[in-house]
């Protein structure tokens, strides 16, 4: 066998030995489980049903919005309706089929305009719909973040590399326990005759949480340093 | 919308002065020294997953631990099937608060979500829910069972951990 196609059918490179964060994190699981804070059962539900987690509905949901005028009324009226359509029932989709967290169940999609951005974050902790997007970014998280993004929007988004003109009002959305949000963006131009497959590869997660805008050539988020909150929430 | 949200101003309040320990926990920062974190072991090994493969695991251990109506799988059951809330458990917006406060004074130079993983840990360490000492054994017991021969777990280490 030649090395082009010893290449072609090796396996994946993994890691090959165990960390120390690795031990710790499943030590730290098997002693709330001994001392009851919850079941190993609960514990693999929940993991199992996080693992189908991804940004990849909601980027459907847009991409689909911007084919059918009707879906996208029906998304930027009902979320939790229109999520239907793209796989994700908000309400009896979580692993017992019973409901869902209150915090689980609004869905507000965010229709940005030529003359709007919306863009989202949540002030108080990191509350992100992760039944629609997934697991939330590390610079979500951050205090740097969530203080600064509802002081100076223009100049955090800029951060990210996207610069708006003075004439486009900018919304900046507070997740909270009852409502999670996602961004509608303006469908780009030069996308025109684009299928719903390939627009919804360009709806990234940055996107949906509205730091970032479609382009018909960016199909992946932009690597962003995480830098701290230098000055206190008052300040 | 308001410069700054009433609620994260009302949690300060509250949080901070809860006191907060914030000092070093010997044995977690024995790990934040000498651990690997998946951004080192995935350059070295070649690996594109941005996250390790215990994320998700940190995640649902996290949302298993929220108190009463923000446990995931709790508020899912019948009404006559719930848990009550409980003390031991971490409400979820404390956890996140005190992760905040430890980052930003203790595990700064940890890269995510390692940080969250050792905040975590420390945070249930000063609650009570388990102690230094327990968390040793549970280490070297799950060291041992992952085959790590050379991990930082040996008994000496376990014996030289005072509290808990």
């Amino acid at each position: 066998m030649s090395d082009d196609k010893h290449d072609l059918h090796s396996p994946a490179p993994m890691v090959d030995e165990v960390s120390e964060f690795e031990v710790l994190e499943l030590a730290v699981r098997e002693l709330a489980i001994e001392k009851g804070l919850f079941t190993k059962e609960d514990h693999n539900r929940w993991t199992e049903y996080m693992h189908t987690l991804g940004p990849a509905p909601a980027a459907r949901l847009v991409a689909k919005a911007w084919l059918d005028p009707e879906f996208k009324k029906l998304a930027v009226n009902d979320g939790v309706k229109a999520s239907l359509d793209v796989g994700i029932d908000w309400i009896n989709s979580m692993p017992t089929n019973f409901g869902t967290p209150s915090d689980y169940c609004n869905l507000r999609v965010l229709e940005d305009t030529p003359k709007l951005k919306h863009v989202v974050v949540c002030t108080l902790c990191s509350c992100y719909p992760r039944p629609i997007l997934g697991q939330s970014p590390e610079w979500y998280r951050t205090p740097n973040y969530r203080r600064r993004i509802v002081r100076w929007p223009r100049q955090v988004l800029a951060e990210f590399g996207l610069q708006l003109p003075e004439d486009i009002e900018v919304r900046v959305e507070d997740s909270n326990q009852k409502s999670r949000f996602i961004v509608l963006p303006v469908r780009p131009e030069g996308t025109e005759g684009w299928s719903e497959d390939q627009l919804a590869e360009i709806v990234t997660r940055d996107c949906l949480i509205g730091v970032a805008v479609p382009k018909p050539s960016v199909t992946a988020n932009r690597k962003r340093p995480v830098r701290r909150a230098v000055n206190p929430y008052h300040h | 919308m308001a410069e700054t949200n009433p609620d994260y101003v009302a949690l300060d309040k509250e949080m901070s002065g809860k006191n907060l320990d914030n000092s070093p926990i010997e044995l977690l920062e024995r790990i934040r020294r000498k651990g690997r974190t998946w951004k080192d072991l995935s350059a070295e090994y070649g690996v594109d997953n941005p996250d390790p493969p215990w994320r998700i695991n940190l995640e649902s251990t996290c949302d298993n631990l929220a108190y009463g109506h923000n446990g995931p799988l709790n508020i899912c059951r019948p009404v006559d099937q719930r848990e009550e809330p409980s003390n031991k458990k971490v409400d979820a917006v404390e956890r996140r608060w005190e992760e905040d406060q430890l980052t930003n004074e203790l595990y700064t130079d940890v890269p995510f979500p390692e940080r969250q993983l050792l905040a975590l840990a420390h945070t249930m360490i000063r609650r009570g829910l388990f102690g230094e000492r327990e968390l040793a054994v549970q280490l070297k017991k799950v060291s041992d069972r992952l085959n790590m021969v050379d991990g930082i777990y040996q008994e000496e280490q376990i014996s030289n951990t005072e509290t808990g």
